[in-house]
């Protein structure tokens, strides 16, 4: 026994309507997950400021270079769908940087070891007797400095890291906000993605309904 | 840019963008143009509109992220969007907690249940 056209158009509207259902339910729970997200980490920021000081968290700190470090990706799937995924961009590694900074001629000063006191020459006749022995210590000031500084000097790019922005040792509570805020990055992503859906579902769901119409009008 | 897929912008209070340049999605281009804008108590509508539709011109821009109450101020420009990419989404603020009955995808999902649709 086979089904009329007007009962076929029907079951098509009640399985639509059923997945567009569905979609929006996901969607209200992804929304709930994504404020909750969204507040611990304003919670955490604020702690973070209560720590470091009003001003110490604020738009002021702001590097002024900045590099995304995160990308979305808008690929188009099966049945003119929409996907977002985020994507982290990978920043150089610490030993990559180095050889390309050695390539790089570099001005300013050599010296990076640690610096003595120049002392004046009251100092020098007082303490003349105990430093006479030893003919070795200046030799120290001009030894060459150790091979890790070159890439603790990579390492202050301010770009690498936001949270470098606001200071070398940050606390605890900045990081929990960051990893918070990344969580929020990556499910607006998902967002995004199930509302380019919704959208989709809505506009064939209203094609069915003219076009169920139109059979209902001609019998 | 274009190989390494697209930005996420945001048009928000000063902790909301705080927050997501700390997630790592802050850009300043050659034209140090930023994906970003902080909406302080004297910026106005008209910045917000312009920068808004700035972002939706750009087309390395895949998201935009915005608070609801400043895309309040401007819903005529969002509700004008129908595009996929970029794609508007409508954030909480501190102040001001999500509402999804103002939300614009969520009101068209609404509309598609009015009297009208079942004549």
């Amino acid at each position: 026994m086979g089904l009329s056209k007007t009962e076929e158009t029907c079951l098509l509207l009640d399985e639509k309507l059923l997945q567009y259902m569905d979609q929006l339910e996901l969607l209200q729970e992804k929304r709930a997950t994504l404020n909750t997200l969204i507040e611990q980490g304003w919670f955490s920021l604020s702690k973070a400021r209560y720590s470091m000081g009003n001003k110490q968290v604020s738009s002021l700190q702001y590097a002024s270079e900045m590099e995304p470090q995160i990308s979305v990706q808008a690929r188009a799937v099966e049945n003119d769908g929409l996907e977002f995924c985020t994507e982290r961009i990978t920043v150089q590694s610490p030993t990559e940087r180095v050889q390309n900074t050695t390539a790089v001629e570099d001005i300013g000063p050599k010296e990076e070891g640690v610096r003595r006191r120049i002392k004046s020459s009251k100092d020098i006749s007082g303490q003349e007797e105990l430093v006479g022995a030893s003919t070795e210590k200046p030799s120290l000031q001009t030894t060459e400095p150790p091979s890790v500084s070159l890439s603790n000097k990579c390492d202050q790019n301010p770009q690498a890291d936001p949270l470098k922005w606001f200071g070398i040792l940050v606390p605890q509570t900045l990081k929990q906000a960051q990893s918070s805020f990344r969580q929020v990055i990556e499910l607006s992503a998902e967002i995004a993605t199930l509302q380019a859906a919704v959208l989709k579902t809505r506009k064939e769901l209203n094609l069915g309904l003219k076009l169920e119409n139109k059979v209902g009008q001609v019998h | 840019m274009a190989g390494r897929g697209k930005l996420i912008a945001v048009i928000g209070d000063e902790d909301t963008c705080t927050g997501f340049l700390l997630g790592g999605i802050g850009e300043l281009n050659k034209n140090r143009k930023p994906n970003f804008l902080v909406v302080e108590k004297d910026t106005s509508i008209t910045e917000i509109e312009e920068t808004f539709k700035s972002f939706l011109v750009r087309n390395d821009i895949g998201i935009i992220l915005i608070n609801q109450f400043i895309a309040e101020m401007i819903r005529h420009a969002i509700d004008a969007h129908m595009e996929s990419i970029p794609a508007v989404l409508e954030i909480p603020s501190k102040e001001h907690p999500y509402d999804a009955s103002k939300d614009s995808i969520l009101r068209r999902a609404k509309g598609m249940f009015s009297a009208e649709d079942f004549r």
